[in-house]
């Protein structure tokens, strides 16, 4: 990849640090009592002030013989205003396989535009619609790693507690599920370099967790250890199934199965889980998957935490049952 | 890659110089929260994880027959919260709370405990 383009992402990157103005607002992913962590495999139901720097994960691919393959990430997350987020971010990707040269460089470009469809305290139920762009021709293309068209993924999210079941349920009001999905569109049907079709996707995906926090404080406190009542053990799943334009290729679903473990404290969170593909398709053995992920509207709640559109600095209405 | 550890360290720095807080999770009750104590408390405190604004941070305790037993506005301290509790008999007592850390984030929660059951 060129140097400037580098230099370019990480003033553009430093700019939206530093010159975002003095506003106000709130959080990240409460509905009510619920927390939702922000989960390394798909994503949480909610606009939100936050980076993942960096995720970081290693796995071997599904070629003969395999690849190992290691993936860099940084993703900024950003409210425009209370309800409308955008996110940016980029992938470092190195790729060694036995017998052919290294692979290394940038994937494209991805934003996200999000709007915060809805969000019910009672019954801990967030929604959310995204676009989702892959900009083709920024990264390394010549490296196969990135690509020469863009891609548009429109995709719905949602999360749901279960604080709302009866309490005869007892500690199983600390579950709680999320799920994504999206319909993937690339800008040009076919790869003259590659010679071949590029298909429509469908990309989907989930997580099970259980919050050690919200069994803490809201259903019963057993006097765990601190380090265990800040843990979301957890499992997520993600997906990607051809549905269309996909003459010539593989029509296999691939995907994996992450369990492992949020640990959430008050200004970052933590999280490490294990890669598990589904086929022989989606790797070979058990990758790993971690990430460090930092809540920017607890670390900075009156500058860059906050909307950029929207704000108020005055002070908050009295709060009413 | 510098750049990444140039902007962790910014935002560290950043983070130290602002003195920044967070949102008030619940650290701990008394009662414990889904506790069953013998005899009914005179009072209820929460711990939070960080200060509280006083004048925008609230709790209800309703007792068993679902009428409210707490005395009304709490005493808030730091990041703790008190509320005296009217005499009342056994059962199940429910309370719910919000909060307001002293960086205007909210948050808010309920749960129960038990007396002499």
């Amino acid at each position: 990849m060129p140097r400037y383009r580098w230099r370019l992402r990480a003033c553009a990157l430093a700019l939206l640090l530093v010159c975002l103005p003095y506003s106000a607002a709130f959080a990240h992913c409460f509905v009510g009592a619920r927390f939702f962590p922000a989960t390394l495999a798909v994503d949480d139901p909610c606009v939100a002030d936050e980076m993942s720097l960096p995720t970081v994960s290693w796995s071997r691919t599904g070629d003969v013989p395999p690849a190992t393959e290691w993936d860099v990430s940084a993703e900024l997350s950003k409210r425009i205003t209370e309800d409308l987020g955008i996110s940016i971010g980029d992938v470092w990707t190195q790729i060694r396989q036995p017998g052919n040269p290294t692979l290394a460089g940038f994937a494209d470009l991805e934003t996200t535009l999000q709007y915060q469809l809805m969000k019910n305290d009672e019954h801990e139920t967030a929604m959310l619609l995204g676009l989702i762009v892959d900009w083709g021709g920024t990264g390394a293309i010549n490296s196969g790693i990135a690509t020469p068209y863009s891609t548009l993924t429109p995709t719905y999210y949602f999360g749901k507690g279960f604080g709302d079941l009866p309490e005869d349920a007892g500690a199983l009001r600390a579950f709680a599920v999320t799920g994504q999905v999206g319909y993937q569109f690339p800008t040009s049907s076919y790869d003259v370099a590659g010679g071949s079709y590029i298909p429509q996707v469908l990309v989907y995906g989930g997580s099970i967790q259980y919050s050690m926090p919200y069994l803490k404080s809201e259903i019963q406190d057993y006097q765990l250890p601190d380090f265990i009542n800040h843990l979301i053990p957890i499992v997520e799943a993600q997906f990607a199934t051809p549905v269309a334009n996909n003459y010539g290729n593989s029509p296999v679903t691939t995907g994996t199965i992450n369990p492992g473990a949020i640990w959430v404290g008050s200004y970052f969170q933590v999280g490490l889980e294990a890669q598990i593909p589904v086929n022989r398709a989606s790797g070979t053995g058990v990758g790993v998957l971690g990430q460090l992920h930092l809540y920017l509207d607890d670390m900075f709640p009156t500058t860059i935490g906050q909307p950029l559109l929207g704000g108020t600095t005055a002070l908050p209405r009295k709060l009413s049952f | 890659m510098r750049t990444p550890i140039a902007i962790i360290s910014a935002l560290s720095m950043s983070l130290a110089a602002t003195g920044a807080h967070a949102h008030a999770f619940l650290d701990h009750a008394s009662p414990l929260v889904g506790s069953t104590v013998p005899t009914p408390p005179h009072e209820l405190s929460l711990s939070f994880t960080q200060n509280l604004e006083p004048a925008f941070s609230t709790v209800e305790v309703t007792g068993p027959g679902g009428a409210r037993v707490d005395q009304g506005k709490p005493q808030i301290s730091g990041n703790t919260m008190r509320v005296g509790l009217k005499p009342s008999g056994p059962g199940s007592y429910h309370v719910h709370w919000h909060a307001l850390s002293v960086d205007t984030h909210t948050t808010q929660g309920s749960f129960t405990f038990h007396v002499g059951q």
